[in-house]
C-alpha cells in the first residue's frame, strides 16, 4: 500500500498546462496574451527545475513516499526562489473508490503535499489546495499548479 | 385508510424454495368524467383523458399495481364517480378502481377529484380533491396515482416526486457535467447549471423545493444551495473551505455535510436557512456521506477511522457513535430509507462496487445489485426502490432503479449519460 510510484515526467509538466489549454483555445483568432506567456514560461521553468509537477501515492494511501518527498523538496526550492508565484496543489483520489471518499482522499493528498512544502520553508500563503476526487482519470496523485 | 388484501398474501405460505414474485393488484382506470356540459364539458373531458393516461403510466411503473388499459368506451356519468358499477369491474378482473372528475373553475383553474375503491368489497378506500392550474394536469395525475398506490400498498407514492442527477456529456477530461432536475416520470426535464464548472452530488430537499450540490466553480469543491422556484443560488458556507456530501434533514430545516479542516474530513450540520455550522465528528481520517434517520434524531455516515471505510450511526448531536457494518469489504455512501427500516449503501470489495441494504442495527445485510460499477444509492419515497448510478463501457454512466425484492435493475431514460441520482420525497 505504501509503495509510492514516482515518475520523472517531463510530460507531466505539460499535462498540467494542458488542463488550461481548452480555455485558451476558446479565444480563437486572438493572439496569446503576454501574461499567459509569462506564466507558461514560469510553469515550464518550474517543471524543469523541480523535475515535474506531480507526486504519486499508492492506492488508498495518503502517505508521501521517499520519491514524492524528493520531488517536493525540489518544488520547495523553486518556490522559495519565486515568492511572487502562487501555487495550488490539486489532489486526486482513486478511480475505484466511491465519489465522496475519493474527494476527501484527494484533499488529504493535496494537504499532505502542502504540509511538506511548508515544512521545507515555503510560506503558507503561497500554497493552497483543492481536490478533484475521482472525477478525472489517472492514478492517485497531487499536482502542483502555478496559479499566478 | 384501509388496505386491500394483496393476492400475494394468500399464496405466500406455499413454502417454495424460490421466492415468489408478488402478484400485482389489478386496478381499473376508466377515463375521468366532468360535471361540466357543452364546449367546456368537452374541454374538461379532454383534460380528464390526459390525466387518466398519466395515471395509467404512473401505476404501470410499479411492481405492485397493474393498471388495466384505459378505454374511452368506459365513460361514466358524474354521479357514478361516487357510485361506480362494481360488478362491471369485477367481471374484468379488477381488484381496485380509480374514478374522478375534472371541473372548470371561473378563475380558469381546474378542480380535480379522485376516488379509489376496493372492487370486491364495493367500498371506498380513499378520496382527494385539489385545485390546480390548467397546465398542471400532470401533477393532478401524480396525486391521484399516489392516492391509489398508497391505498393499495400502504406505502408512500413515488409519482409526485422529482429526480435530480448530474447529466454527463463526453468522456474523460473532456466530460461536461450539468445539474439536471426532472419529474420522476421524466417530464419537465431542465438543467440548473451551464456546464462551465464541474458539479457533483445534487441533493433535493424533502419536498423538492430546494437543491444542494457541489460546485467546483471557485476552483475548490463547495456546497451550493439553489431555490428551484426562484432559481436563486448561494454558497452554503461563507468560508472558502472544501465542503461536499450535503444532505437535507427530513424536515428540510438542516443540512449535514463534510468539510475539510487541513487533512481531516469531518461531518457538520448547519441550518438550511444559514447560520453557524456545528461539528459532529472529530476523528482523524475521513468521515463523510452523512444521512439523517426519518425522525431526524440519528445520522448514519461512513468513516475510515478503523482503517477501512465502514458505516457508523450516531445521534444527531454527534454523540453515541458506533459502527454497524461488519460484513467484510468497504462500506460507503449510506442513506437512511424514508420508512426508517433500512440503510442503503455502496459496498466495495473484489466484486467491485455494489448496492446493498442493512438494518440500522447492523443486521439483515443484503446485496441488491451485481455490480461491478454501481454506487450512490438514493431511496424512492415508497422505501421500496433504490435509484443508483451504474458505470458502463468507457466510463459512461447511467441511472438505474432496483426494487428491494432483488429483481433486475431497470435503466432510467435520460437525455444524456447520468450519475449521482437523488430522488425527492412527495411534493406539496
Amino acid at each position: 500500500m505504501r509503495k509510492t510510484a514516482f515518475l520523472l515526467a517531463l510530460l507531466l509538466g505539460a499535462s498540467a498546462a494542458d488542463a488550461q489549454l481548452p480555455f485558451l483555445r476558446k479565444r480563437s483568432g486572438q493572439p496569446q496574451q503576454p501574461v499567459l506567456q509569462g506564466i507558461d514560461a514560469l510553469r515550464a521553468d518550474f517543471a524543469a527545475q523541480a523535475g515535474g509537477t506531480t507526486v504519486y501515492y499508492g492506492a488508498e494511501s495518503v502517505i508521501l513516499g521517499p520519491p514524492a518527498k524528493a520531488a517536493l523538496s525540489l518544488q520547495a526550492a523553486w518556490l522559495r526562489k519565486h515568492p511572487e508565484v502562487v501555487v495550488r496543489i490539486e489532489g486526486y483520489g482513486d478511480g475505484l473508490d466511491t465519489r465522496d471518499h475519493a474527494l476527501a482522499i484527494g484533499a488529504r493528498r493535496a494537504e499532505e503535499a502542502r504540509s511538506y512544502l511548508l515544512l521545507l520553508g515555503v510560506p503558507s500563503t503561497q500554497v493552497s489546495t483543492t481536490s478533484w476526487g475521482k472525477e478525472r482519470p489517472g492514478l492517485g496523485r497531487a499536482i502542483t499548479v502555478l496559479v499566478r | 385508510m384501509k388496505r386491500l388484501i394483496l393476492p400475494v398474501l394468500l399464496l405466500g405460505l406455499a413454502g417454495t424454495a424460490h421466492a415468489q414474485q408478488p402478484a400485482a393488484t389489478v386496478i381499473a382506470v376508466p377515463p375521468l368524467t366532468s360535471p361540466d356540459s357543452g364546449t367546456k364539458g368537452n374541454q374538461m373531458l379532454a383534460v380528464g383523458w390526459d390525466v387518466t393516461q398519466a395515471i395509467e403510466a404512473d401505476l404501470r411503473q410499479t411492481t405492485e399495481v397493474m393498471p388495466l388499459k384505459p378505454n374511452r368506451d368506459d365513460y361514466y356519468s358524474y354521479p357514478e364517480v361516487t357510485a361506480p358499477m362494481f360488478t362491471k369491474w369485477r367481471s374484468k378482473g379488477a381488484k381496485a378502481l380509480v374514478t374522478g372528475f375534472v371541473q372548470g373553475r371561473a378563475d380558469g383553474r381546474l378542480t380535480v377529484g379522485c376516488y379509489v375503491y376496493d372492487v370486491d368489497k364495493g367500498r371506498e378506500l380513499a378520496r382527494k380533491g385539489f385545485i390546480i392550474g390548467a397546465s398542471d394536469w400532470r401533477r393532478a395525475a401524480h396525486k391521484c396515482s399516489g392516492l391509489a398506490y398508497t391505498a393499495i400498498t400502504g406505502a408512500q407514492g413515488i409519482f409526485d416526486t422529482r429526480i435530480a442527477y448530474v447529466a454527463e456529456n463526453g468522456i474523460g477530461d473532456a466530460r461536461t457535467r450539468r445539474i439536471a432536475v426532472m419529474d420522476s416520470d421524466g417530464s419537465n426535464h431542465r438543467y440548473l447549471t451551464s456546464g462551465d464548472a464541474m458539479v457533483l452530488t445534487p441533493r433535493l430537499s424533502p419536498k423538492a423545493s430546494q437543491l444542494a450540490y457541489v460546485s467546483f466553480a471557485g476552483g475548490r469543491p463547495n456546497v451550493h444551495l439553489v431555490d428551484l422556484g426562484s432559481g436563486q443560488e448561494r454558497p452554503l458556507l461563507s468560508a472558502d473551505a472544501i465542503s461536499f456530501a450535503p444532505r437535507y434533514s427530513p424536515d428540510g430545516g438542516r443540512i449535514v455535510f463534510s468539510m475539510m479542516l487541513g487533512a481531516n474530513s469531518d461531518i457538520y450540520a448547519v441550518p438550511a436557512g444559514g447560520g453557524a455550522a456545528q461539528r459532529l465528528t472529530t476523528s482523524p481520517g475521513v468521515d463523510t456521506d452523512p444521512s439523517f434517520s426519518p425522525e431526524g434524531t440519528k445520522i448514519v455516515f461512513e468513516s475510515d477511522r478503523g482503517g477501512s471505510q465502514q458505516l457508523y450511526v450516531m445521534n444527531a448531536d454527534g454523540t453515541g457513535q458506533r459502527r454497524i457494518s461488519f460484513g467484510g469489504g468497504w462500506y460507503a455512501a449510506p442513506v437512511w430509507s424514508p420508512d426508517g427500516e433500512w440503510i442503503a449503501f455502496t459496498r466495495r470489495d473484489q466484486g467491485g462496487r455494489r448496492i446493498g441494504i442493512i438494518k440500522p442495527d447492523g443486521s439483515g445485510e443484503k446485496l441488491l445489485t451485481a455490480g461491478s460499477g454501481d454506487e450512490g444509492p438514493s431511496w424512492a419515497a415508497s422505501s421500496r426502490e433504490i435509484l443508483f448510478q451504474r458505470g458502463g463501457a468507457q466510463g459512461r454512466n447511467g441511472l438505474y432503479r432496483v426494487a428491494l425484492d432483488g429483481s433486475e435493475p431497470r435503466q432510467l431514460t435520460t437525455p444524456q449519460d447520468g450519475s449521482d441520482p437523488d430522488w425527492s420525497g412527495v411534493m406539496d
